[in-house]
């Protein structure tokens, strides 16, 4: 065991140039390299925390947009559902009414048809009364149907006279015009002259003849007028019949 | 038997004998260098780091993790320096395995010329931290006549340190080469592997005790940091 100083002197050497290259070769790179991973890393980190800090953000502002959008649409969902309610209302009401209007075009139409029918059936059933009643005078009475009416103007006539007097005042000293449907025979002229110059004395009598009037014969003194024509009597005759429906309305007798 | 490298002449150059210490010397410092020049020539920091890299990371950031807990503070020349000290006789002492080779840490040259460098560190990393005069004062401390018996303690340092080492890695390898006449099978290989273990062991003690005279240097005593 001996001490060589000039190894001594070597190994001391040998140890600081050992020193200085692994200072140099290792600890340094190896110290830095870690420095520089760890500030990579460090870095990293950071961008990673700022990326998920801006996921957040934007998964946090897609949440509010998808709430907007949710709550934009139930709005619009409601609104479209309250305006739809609102039109089908509307439609429904507007389907009412159309129905009531046609309801009541309809009974218009029905009542007008039923009111023309029933016009028709009163004239065709009129006249074809009044023919057999001429057929059944002329056969029975061997008389003209215009003379029984001609006869049965001048009985109203007799008790009015006066009236009719006073009403045309002058004037009846003048004309008084006789209607007729069909030309009057001359013996029913001569009677109606004669009644007519009973009460009216010198007045003049004109027979005229008019095929739009109804069947009868109208007189006409100045401003008075006495008729009977088919068509009061039709007239009288639906009177009579509305007052018959309405009787039987009240007493429930069409239900 | 010869029981120190110095004893074997490996090359003689311009009248000097290179003996077996100083060239193994330079194999343990070219293997030591030359790995690491290979390991850290090509450091990226946004590549993840290799095998190799991250053993040598593995192996400084202990080391450092040491110094830290020893001097408390991060003081990077001190890392250099244990670091050294513990790396280079770690590796001579690992290196003893391969047949032939001879750990120069079993010269006494090597352990005093280690010794030298630890007693030369100590007051320089202690003059480097506090200036020279706080540290030759402390050598009068706590009186001037104790300056004998502080020199002789700071000489006994380097004695137990040096011997501890030599005796330690020479022992070693004078049992095994006694067991290898006795049991030359079984035995060695037994031994190798304890002197594997011992000879990590006395790098690790070696570098601390270091770690801790040198700590004692730079470290504030409490009457130091009234002082500051």
């Amino acid at each position: 065991m001996s001490i060589d100083w000039i190894t001594v002197a070597a190994q001391l050497a040998n140890f600081l140039l050992l020193v200085w290259l692994l200072k140099r070769f290792l600890y340094r790179p190896i110290l830095k390299g870690i420095d520089a991973r760890e500030a990579e890393i460090a870095k990293r980190l950071a961008a990673a925390k700022e990326a998920k800090e801006n996921a957040d953000a934007e998964k946090q502002r897609y949440q509010q947009q998808y709430a907007d959008h949710l709550m934009i649409r139930d709005n619009l969902l409601e609104e479209a559902l309250e305006s739809t309610a609102s039109q089908r209302e509307q439609m429904l009401q507007a389907g009412r009414d159309k129905l009531e209007q046609e309801q009541k075009n309809w009974q218009q139409f029905f009542e007008q048809e039923r009111s023309e029918f029933q016009m028709k059936l009163q004239y065709s059933g009129a006249e074809t009364l009044y023919e057999l009643v001429r057929k059944a005078l002329m056969d029975l009475a061997d008389e003209q149907l215009e003379n029984a009416i001609a006869r049965h103007l001048m009985r109203r006539l007799e008790g009015m006279h006066k009236d009719i007097k006073a009403a045309a005042g002058e004037a009846s000293k003048q004309v008084a015009t006789v209607t007729s449907h069909a030309p009057l025979s001359d013996k029913t002229q001569e009677y109606l002259q004669q009644q007519l110059q009973n009460y009216f004395p010198n007045i003049k009598v004109d027979f005229l003849i008019d095929t739009e009037q109804a069947v009868g014969v109208v007189l006409q003194v100045a401003g008075a007028r006495v008729a009977w024509t088919l068509e009061t009597y039709i007239d009288e005759l639906q009177s009579q019949f509305a007052q018959q429906y309405k009787a039987n309305v009240s007493a429930g007798s069409l239900l | 038997m010869q029981l120190t490298p110095d004893d074997t002449i490996v090359a003689v150059v311009l009248g000097f004998e290179l003996s077996a210490t100083i060239v193994n010397t330079w194999i343990v410092m070219a293997v030591l260098v030359f790995t690491s020049w290979l390991v850290t020539r090509n450091l990226r920091p946004d590549a993840p780091p290799s095998r190799w890299r991250g053993a040598l990371e593995f192996i400084v950031k202990t080391i450092e993790s040491q110094v830290v807990e020893v001097t408390e503070q991060k003081a990077q020349h001190v890392l250099y320096f244990a670091g050294t000290l513990f790396l280079f006789i770690a590796s001579a002492n690992i290196l003893a395995i391969i047949p032939g080779f001879k750990s120069p840490t079993g010269s006494l040259s090597t352990t005093v010329a280690l010794t030298i460098s630890v007693l030369l560190a100590v007051p320089l990393f202690g003059m480097a931290r506090f200036g020279f005069g706080h540290y030759f004062k402390s050598l009068f401390k706590p009186s001037w006549f104790m300056l004998p018996f502080n020199l002789i303690a700071e000489f006994s340092k380097a004695v137990s340190l040096s011997i501890r080492l030599y005796g330690n890695v020479m022992s070693g390898a004078v049992i095994a080469a006694i067991l290898l006449t006795i049991a030359p099978f079984f035995f060695p290989v037994i031994m190798q592997m304890l002197g594997l273990l011992t000879g990590f062991i006395q790098a690790y003690i070696f570098a601390i005790l270091a770690l801790v005279y040198i700590s004692a240097a730079i470290t504030e005593t409490p009457k130091s940091k009234t002082r500051n």
